[in-house]
């Protein structure tokens, strides 16, 4: 049988149709910041149905880990795109001219655009208070600051970095900036909703977290948890767009009104204006003695979650805490603030806060090198972690091969022959901890089974991986074990597709659900849970249960006249521990490194005024086939190892060996995405600093730090930071 | 108005706005699913099918143009067409969303340059947008159809084969 | 009201066309490949009440290499320009039969080069060498090179027609100077280029639209042409500046035209760079056009 991704009959969430199904168009709110005066429905012709605030202000708030959201703005909208209104209509053209007849009445208020900006004592407020989601995903201690913008504040002290500063005979210092991005899922958002006859919410969406979103639209509509279905298609690419509460609540709210389905597909600009990558702003200090060894760390993240929460504070705890780095460092200090502007949400996106704290906390590591005259690779290798060493949150390394990872990454560019034009990269990154997963394993009639796992497919093999250790326990041909989407009434709870995850995760469960099949003869359950998490307030207890690992080598040339970089080739060396699926896991890496070249070269959403100015595929430039350099990766496996999860982890390092690659060049780039514009004003830089050193040289002297000089935007002040 | 075309080889009539789109009489009248809606300006590939021969973007094509036109789907493909079984050997695929437009796209190549090179296909591909970045293995899957169908072309034409 | 169907006019000879033009003027949309006008449709910029195509208008798909012929149904000769061996290219043709016409290839390839450079092979297939004329995108390819190649259009109303240098055609941002009542049917580019080039450089993606393009082509007369496209609201061409050169400039000329290109021009700024970056990498493109005539 041809796989039905190549006759292309694969049914996607936005192929799901029932009968007497209507479609529906949100209303948007024009402006980041405005009160609602005004709202007029009543000219919307006879057969729409439409949904206008007073119809859901009853509905309770929901979110994932703070509750900030209403189903439609109700008084107040908060980036331009917050939806208003919203129709449904037997066609989606009648729809879309419905709501030029809805009449809405703003009055502007001021708003922010910059995380930095929007902690600042003037800065207009865009939630007054915060309120804490009881949702599964607010998975550890949520410190919002009431009365500013901040909804998260998360902090690693370890050691004292005042002494450790000290002690140092070298510090560097600087300031990075990430622009947002956009997931950009060939497949938009589409999701359908049916009330039944007795009252049951019956929701297909293409998500990855079907019972996070099935708690938070229980929670909506104060409905039993057991009352709410979710029905998951495979999706057409997510990447961590298709996440939590999106579409789904004023589908079931027009669908509940209309009493008939409602389904909502999203035009590609809406992609923009409903979920992004969270904006960085993040400063590192970081100080050693003369010899390499690391002494102290100081990070700062100003993380822009937009105007809605969603899962901003896992995204800024995440960032926080990759962001020291696989190294032995006895005095680190971490601040990371989740912070609200008037822009569009923004939440997960693979790599989940990593990619941004990797790219400050790598490229620092060359500047480091640089001013002690050493080799990247030599600073790196005298401070990585091995197993045994304990990380800044207090926990012990154990299963950790970075120091492999870094040598296979470096060998693969050709480091030890010459370094002109080249750079390097190792990271770690965390897991979901603490988590959950389980399975159930079915034995059907003719010798088959069946999988109920609530693990969504997004086109990252999980179904496939799953199924493959499946076939493997029971001893039979993968052809005989099948695993149909996840459907809420059938599967088990499960925490999330998220955060690379699933594979680990299921498979240690279904060792479990398997024996127990062996038991029971016709179903068998398994259950695994990982115990973790950190303090939110210090950054210490398990903050993953094991890691993610890997490290990456970029070779460069510039185009120095125009600043356009050809990158030459990359490399990623990740740590498996197991490979399962050998294919699937080989377009992980692949497809990790080909969308991280967007990140790194040209993607970032354009704002103006908090109005989005790229929002489609020609403004917004995703990589193509010809984007390509050489391009080579490694999967590092051990005899005995678990299964390490890989759907993310080669993409933070290449833009930070891209960067390095640069700095090993002279030029210093700051600023994702590295433009030709980005690089030609560091190129412009370097040329300023070194008729700068000329005239040091030929005169005074100065103990002044390598620092170079920003391109112009407010700077943070962390006097007022300070705890 | 009414508007006549072959699709997949079946003559078929559909009643269409003059100012739909032939993705959405695709889609809608055809019921083809294989042609998606991605960025609705021409530029992801993910709505391609072959008119007259020829690679088009359905989702800026005006649907009176096909008016008398032979279209081509993937699911004109029949299943087990060379090219298909190469993205299945390589597999050149993830979330499979792009999987029918780059298809279309390598066969298309392919009858016009039966043996292009690592640079060729990247560039004839340029157009076909996969964000779960399955280029790497989406070239090896062309290579092998290359190879596939010239060893069809030579055996079909009485070539004696190696064996 | 969209909500209303559109019409739908597909006139089966030109001069049913022309007459449709002339009475409807611009409330008739004009569809060649009409992948410009399906762009501006989904993206909600155009709600058209009537689509009038051109596919079935005999005639205006060709490309010939052959002297221009008289048709005196339409009562005005063709002006000929003395152009013996120009190279003619009906309106209706598309871009990929251009870029792959072994004609075009030979004699003047760097306008094959242009247009193979279009965005991909999909669009190639259904866009016209009219309609992208007409839609006067600063960013497109083909009118820098045509301007610089001295080519001309061909625009046809009912009872005459007049011949259009490319650069008087496109005269702003998506604008250009054809009446309501015209269509154009054909392009005319001189046999006498001695040598011809084309860059575009992209600051992002391999199909992203261009940042600067540079077309550059000496006449066998001597004359310099270089014209900057997707940096303007139109194709840049300074002739008192090309002036400077007599012929194929040498290396410092060519340096001198690219810093004095940068300075006349005015600049736009979108996603693919600001506009001081645009007038920086104009200095840089236009002397490595330049540079590419002396390597010819």
């Amino acid at each position: 049988m041809p796989d039905p991704r190549v006759t292309g009959s694969i049914r996607y969430a936005q192929d799901v149709e029932l009968d007497g199904m209507l479609h529906a168009r949100i209303l948007r709110s024009p402006y980041p910041h405005a009160r609602v005066q005004r709202l007029d429905a009543s000219a919307v012709p006879d057969g729409v149905v439409v949904l206008t605030p007073d119809a859901v202000r009853d509905l309770h708030r929901y979110g994932c880990q703070i509750q900030d959201q209403t189903v439609l703005a109700a008084d107040e909208v908060r980036f331009a795109g917050d939806p208003v209104a919203a129709v449904a209509a037997p066609t989606k053209r009648e729809a879309e001219e419905a709501l030029n007849f809805i009449a809405v009445e703003y009055e502007e208020l001021p708003a922010v655009f910059d995380p930095v900006e929007a902690v600042a004592q003037e800065a207009p407020l865009v939630h007054a208070h915060h309120y804490i989601s009881e949702n599964d995903a607010a998975y550890f201690g949520m410190r919002p600051v009431d009365g500013t913008n901040i909804c998260h504040r998360f902090c690693i002290r370890h050691g004292n970095v005042a002494d450790g500063f000290g002690q140092a005979d070298v510090v560097v210092e600087e300031t990075y900036h990430v622009a947002g991005a956009q997931h950009a899922p060939m497949e938009p958002h589409a999701a359908l909703a049916r009330w039944s006859g007795d009252g049951r919410l019956e929701v297909w969406t293409g998500t990855q977290t079907p019972f996070n979103l099935r708690m938070d639209l229980a929670g909506i509509f104060g409905l039993p948890e057991d009352r709410v279905r979710i029905i998951c298609p495979p999706m057409g690419g997510s990447f961590g767009a298709k996440t939590f509460v999106r579409l789904e609540a004023i589908v079931a709210c027009l669908a509940r009104k209309a009493g008939r389905p409602v389904k909502a597909v999203l035009e590609r600009n809406e992609e923009w204006l409903t979920l992004n990558r969270h904006p960085a702003t993040v400063r590192v200090a970081l100080g050693a003695r003369k010899d390499g060894t690391m002494v102290a760390k100081r990070v700062e993240c100003w993380v822009d979650t937009g105007a809605y929460a969603d899962c901003g504070p896992g995204v800024a705890q995440k960032m926080g805490f990759a962001s020291p780095g696989p190294y032995r460092i006895p005095h680190v200090w971490v601040d990371s603030h989740c912070v609200y502007t008037n822009l569009p949400p923004n939440g997960a996106f693979r790599g989940y806060g990593a990619m941004q704290s990797i790219w400050a906390s790598e490229r620092t590591m060359d500047l480091l090198a640089k001013r002690l005259g050493m080799d990247p690779l030599e600073l790196r290798l005298r401070n990585l972690l091995h197993d045994g060493d304990l990380y800044c949150t207090g926990e012990m390394m154990h299963d950790v091969h970075f120091e492999e990872c870094l040598r296979a990454a470096a060998d693969a560019i050709g480091w030890s022959e010459n370094r002109q034009g080249k750079g390097l990269c190792v990271l770690l990154k965390g897991m979901q901890t603490p988590s959950r997963a389980s399975i159930v394993v079915e034995a059907e009639n003719d010798d088959t089974y069946t999988i109920r796992c609530a693990t969504a497919e997004m086109g990252q093999g999980a179904h496939r991986s799953i199924r493959l250790l499946a076939a493997e326990l029971l001893k039979v041909d993968p052809e005989r074990v099948s695993f149909p989407d996840p459907d809420t009434d059938l599967v088990p709870y499960d925490t999330r597709t998220t955060s690379s995850r699933s594979t680990y995760m299921m498979g240690r469960a279904l060792v479990s659900a398997v024996r127990d099949l062996e038991i029971d003869g016709k179903r068998g359950c398994g259950e695994v849970v990982d115990q973790g998490g950190l303090d939110p307030d210090t950054g210490q207890g398990i903050a993953s249960s094991h890691w993610h690992q890997g490290a990456a080598g970029a070779e460069v040339d510039v185009d120095e006249e125009t600043g356009k970089i050809n990158v030459r080739r990359v490399h990623a060396s990740i740590y498996a521990g197991r490979v399962v699926n050998r294919p699937g896991a080989e377009l992980q890496n692949e497809g990790s490194m080909i969308m991280s070249l967007g990140t790194a070269l040209f993607e970032g959403i354009v704002f103006e005024n908090g109005q989005t100015t790229n929002a489609n595929l020609s403004d917004y430039n995703i990589p193509a086939s010809d984007d390509m350099p050489v391009l080579t990766h490694e999967l590092l496996e051990r005899e005995g190892a678990a299964i390490h999860g890989l759907g993310e982890t080669a993409l933070p390092p290449i833009p930070a060996a891209i960067g390095n690659a640069l700095y090993s060049q002279g030029i210093h780039v700051t600023d994702l995405p590295m433009t030709p514009e980005v690089v030609l004003d560091a190129i412009d830089r370097s040329s300023d600093q070194s008729s700068a050193v000329s005239s040091q040289l030929s005169g005074a002297s100065s103990n002044e730090p390598d620092r170079m000089r920003n391109v112009a935007r407010r700077e943070p002040d962390t006097q007022g930071e300070k705890s | 108005m009414k508007i006549h075309f072959t699709v997949n080889g079946v003559p078929s009539e559909v009643e269409a706005r003059p100012d739909a789109m032939l993705l959405d009489v695709l889609r809608r009248e055809m019921r083809l699913t294989s042609v998606r809606e991605t960025c609705r300006i021409g530029v992801c590939g993910a709505c391609t099918a072959l008119v007259n021969g020829k690679l088009i973007s359905t989702c800026i094509f005006l649907a009176p143009m096909a008016e008398g036109a032979e279209i081509t789907t993937v699911e004109g493909l029949g299943g087990s067409h060379p090219v298909q079984r190469a993205f299945e050997e390589a597999h050149a695929f993830q979330c499979g969303y792009c999987t029918p437009g780059m298809i279309l796209t390598a066969k298309d190549l392919l009858d016009e340059n039966p043996r292009p090179s690592d640079h060729e296909i990247q560039l004839a591909l340029s157009g076909n947008l996969c964000r779960c970045g399955c280029y790497v293995k989406i070239v090896e899957a062309v290579k092998i159809a290359a190879t596939r169908l010239t060893w069809l072309h030579h055996t079909s034409s009485g070539t004696s084969r190696a064996r | 009201m969209s909500w209303d169907s559109p019409q739908w006019l597909a006139p089966s000879s030109l001069e049913e066309a022309l007459r449709l033009r002339a009475d409807l003027g611009d409330e008739a949309t004009v569809v060649a490949g009409g992948t410009f006008v399906g762009i501006l449709m989904n993206q909600g910029f155009l709600a058209p009440t009537t689509l009038l195509s051109l596919r079935n208008v005999p005639g205006l798909d060709f490309i010939d290499p052959s002297p221009p012929t008289r048709d005196p149904s339409l009562g005005t000769p063709l002006e000929e320009r003395g152009q013996n061996g120009a190279l003619r290219i009906g309106a209706m043709t598309t871009h990929r039969a251009v870029e792959q016409s072994e004609v075009v290839r030979q004699g003047w390839p760097a306008l094959a080069r242009a247009f193979s450079l279009v965005a991909s092979p999909r669009v190639r297939n259904q866009a016209t060498v009219g309609g992208v004329l007409a839609d006067a995108d600063y960013a497109s390819d083909p009118p820098a090179m045509l301007t610089a190649l001295r080519a001309h259009a061909v625009a046809r109303r009912l009872g005459g027609e007049r011949a259009v240098p490319i650069d008087e055609l496109i005269t702003g941002y998506y604008e250009t100077s054809l009446r309501p009542d015209e269509l154009l049917v054909e392009v005319r580019v001189p046999a006498d280029t001695e040598c011809a080039t084309y860059r575009k450089f992209r600051t992002r993606s391999s199909g992203d639209r261009p940042c600067v393009a540079v077309a550059a082509a000496v006449g066998r007369r001597g004359e310099l042409r270089v014209v900057v496209g997707a940096a303007s609201h139109r194709p840049q061409y300074f002739p008192e500046i090309c002036a400077m050169a007599s012929g194929r400039p040498d290396q410092s000329t060519a340096v001198e035209i690219g810093r004095r290109y940068a300075e006349a021009i005015e600049p736009i700024s979108d996603s693919r760079g600001s506009a001081a970056y645009r007038r920086r990498v104009v200095a840089v493109e236009v002397r490595r056009a330049l540079e590419d005539l002396i390597d010819a």
